[in-house]
């Protein structure tokens, strides 16, 4: 079983205060931290794990600038057999434009696979577009929201795709397809630095993006904007003590609490 | 012709309700609306649309994004391409708009969440509601999904009942087949019937800081529930969970600690009486739906907390 996984490198923003720059031409992310794709962490093991039992190879593949050789070197510490940077120079935020590039990158090198693996979503662009793209320009029978593979079979694979509110349905998907791994089908191991560097000496391969079709943008961003704010809440301020005692005070309040 | 396409989402014989925010985009976008659904004995308001088109495929058939995209042929075929093709935000919802686009070279814009007419510019989430990208597409009509709760206010009643009309179902695809449904294991929690819920998010930082909430939960006579990411880890168990893919909750009080603020997890909760959040980020997209709000460490505050809670 030959798996392809796709991985990003994406901005950590949980804790950022974002800028936006000029008149909206830019989010500066030039102090922000990086990391790999929550979603793309669980989609790795996932390929990893299948590998382990049943044979065959991973390889991870990403698009972005030089950088994102750290999420390739991660993807190789957890298990990966190879790792291939499509250096792309700029962010393509169109999710058609990356997914074409994916498509003739696949096409013009013969990467060989069985399946392809994405991330339901990337954590910046939170498009959840990819995969689906791909499935349906590759030709490939598709599911998102895979939150289990029940079985991997020479011909199909047989998933379960996360609904809403907690029900899930089962489906069989003929192989090869292209499936997208949601959060918490697994529990990712561990990565250490060493791991890491221990996975430089493996040989990652840089092609350029250039060299493939990508199509032209179908979609672009006119402008970045701030929310628009709704309100937003009444702030408790003060002490420390002074905070958690009113805080108590409005649970008295709403009966929940003595 | 000119039109919006609205592929609606029925689901065990239920129209979804965030059908209703499609309807909704459909109509702020000026264009006649013709809403796809598949066959079956649920209930529509037919006034909100112009047109209803029910097509005779099982419902598994046509929630299946392969056929969905055999089915919209005929609609092509039958009405020519939409201006505009609008899914519902969800599981089925974004797989299937993902791959539409993929099948006819269509431009995609998920999540979209806004639309500013003299501009036509569509609003869509980066970085968990952080900032908002305003988009354009060309070339073809845009296949857009729309974020629940976002644009319900703005599907109003017609004069007449929408035009019905039937389609006939195309054939099912054999290389992705509906298996059966997985219900939720059954859990003695009902985070649901709570009245006064302390949630936690990715924030606490590890495994560890789990058991001092849950010491908080039981002073304070709060039930735990947490974001999805606890419940990805393993923290706290998966009928825990709130938000779209776990549990819708109202409580009387709903106290979130180091929780962001994504959509997912706003869904699950933002009709709570009263929403607390305590976040060290003032940016925080939670402070937008909570009633009160605390700029701060939540270890030190829920330290503080139990102690004066105990005194
Ligand atoms: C299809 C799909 C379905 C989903 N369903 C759900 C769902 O049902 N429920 C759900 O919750 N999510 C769901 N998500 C995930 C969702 O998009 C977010 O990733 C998730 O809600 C983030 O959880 P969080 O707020 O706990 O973590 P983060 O976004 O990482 O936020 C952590 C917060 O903690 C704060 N913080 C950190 N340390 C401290 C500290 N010491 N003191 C104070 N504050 C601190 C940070 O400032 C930050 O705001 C879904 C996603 C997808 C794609
Ligand atoms: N630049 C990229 N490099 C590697 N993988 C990507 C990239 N962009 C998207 N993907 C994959 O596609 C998934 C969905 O991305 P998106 O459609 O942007 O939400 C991600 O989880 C990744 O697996």
């Amino acid at each position: 079983m030959n798996i392809l996984v796709f991985t990003k490198r994406v901005a950590a923003t949980q804790e950022e205060e974002l800028r936006i720059t000029g008149e909206g031409q830019a989010v500066d992310l030039s102090k922000v931290p990086f990391k790999v794709n929550d979603w793309d962490n669980y989609s790795v093991e996932e390929a990893v794990r299948i590998v382990e039992k049943q044979g065959g190879a991973v390889t991870a593949i990403s698009i972005g600038d030089a950088e994102s050789d750290e999420v390739l070197r991660r993807a190789i510490a957890m298990g990966a057999k190879d790792g291939f940077l499509i250096d792309s120079g700029q962010v393509l935020h169109d999710p058609f434009a990356r997914s074409e590039l994916i498509r003739s990158f696949i096409d013009k090198e013969k990467v060989p696979f069985d399946i392809i693996f994405t991330g339901v979503q990337s954590e910046d662009d939170q498009f959840g577009a990819v995969g689906g793209i791909l499935g349906a320009i590759m030709g490939l029978p598709y599911s998102s929201m895979v939150v289990g593979i029940d079985s991997v079979e020479k011909d199909h694979v047989v998933v379960r795709r996360e609904l809403e509110g907690g029900l899930q349905e089962r489906v069989k998907i003929a192989t090869p397809c292209v499936l997208s791994i949601q959060s918490g089908i697994n529990e990712p191991r561990y990565v250490s630095i060493m791991g890491i560097r221990k996975a430089s000496k493996v040989e990652r391969k840089v092609f350029k993006a250039a060299d493939y079709a990508a199509g032209t943008a179908k979609i672009e961003v006119v402008k970045w904007v701030y929310p628009a704010k709704k309100g937003g809440a009444t702030m408790l301020a003060g002490e420390l003590a002074d905070v958690c005692g009113q805080l108590l005070g409005i649970l008295k309040e709403k009966g929940v609490c003595q | 012709m000119s039109y919006a396409l609205i592929v609606s989402e029925v689901r065990r014989g239920v129209f979804e309700e965030r059908n209703l925010d499609s309807i909704g985009l459909g109509a702020l976008l000026g264009k006649e609306t013709v809403l796809l659904a598949p066959d079956g004995a649920y209930e529509i308001n037919e006034k909100l649309v112009d047109t209803v088109v029910k097509v005779k495929s099982a419902e598994d058939v046509y929630l299946n994004p392969m056929n969905m995209g055999k089915i919209l042929e005929q609609v092509f075929g039958a009405r020519g391409k939409p201006d505009y093709i609008l899914f519902t935000q969800s599981s089925s919802g974004t797989e299937a708009a993902a791959y539409t686009a993929g099948l006819y070279g269509f431009p995609v814009i998920t999540d979209v969440s806004a639309y500013d007419k003299e501009a036509g510019v569509f609003l869509k989430s980066y970085y968990s509601d952080k900032v908002f990208g305003q988009f354009k597409a060309s070339g073809g009509p845009a296949v857009l999904t729309v974020r629940s709760g976002s644009f319900r206010e703005f599907a109003g009643e017609k004069a007449a009942a929408a035009k019905a009309e039937t389609m006939e179902g195309a054939p099912a695809v054999d290389s992705r087949t509906f298996v059966e449904y997985v219900e939720e294991e059954k859990s003695d929690i009902d985070i649901t019937k709570a009245e006064f819920l302390l949630s936690i998010g990715r924030g606490i930082g590890n495994q560890d800081e789990v058991a001092s909430y849950e010491e908080l939960a039981g002073v304070l006579r709060a039930v735990l529930s947490g974001s999805r990411p606890v419940i990805d880890k393993l923290w706290l168990p998966k009928a825990r969970q709130v938000g779209t893919s776990g549990k819708t909750v109202k409580p009387k009080v709903y106290l979130a600690m180091g929780i962001s603020g994504a959509f997912q997890h706003i869904a699950g909760m933002k009709d709570s009486d009263c929403i607390i959040a305590v976040n060290k980020d003032a940016e925080a997209p939670i402070f937008q739906y909570a009633h009160y709000g605390i700029i701060g460490d939540i270890h030190k505050v829920r330290d503080k907390l139990k102690e004066i809670a105990k005194a």
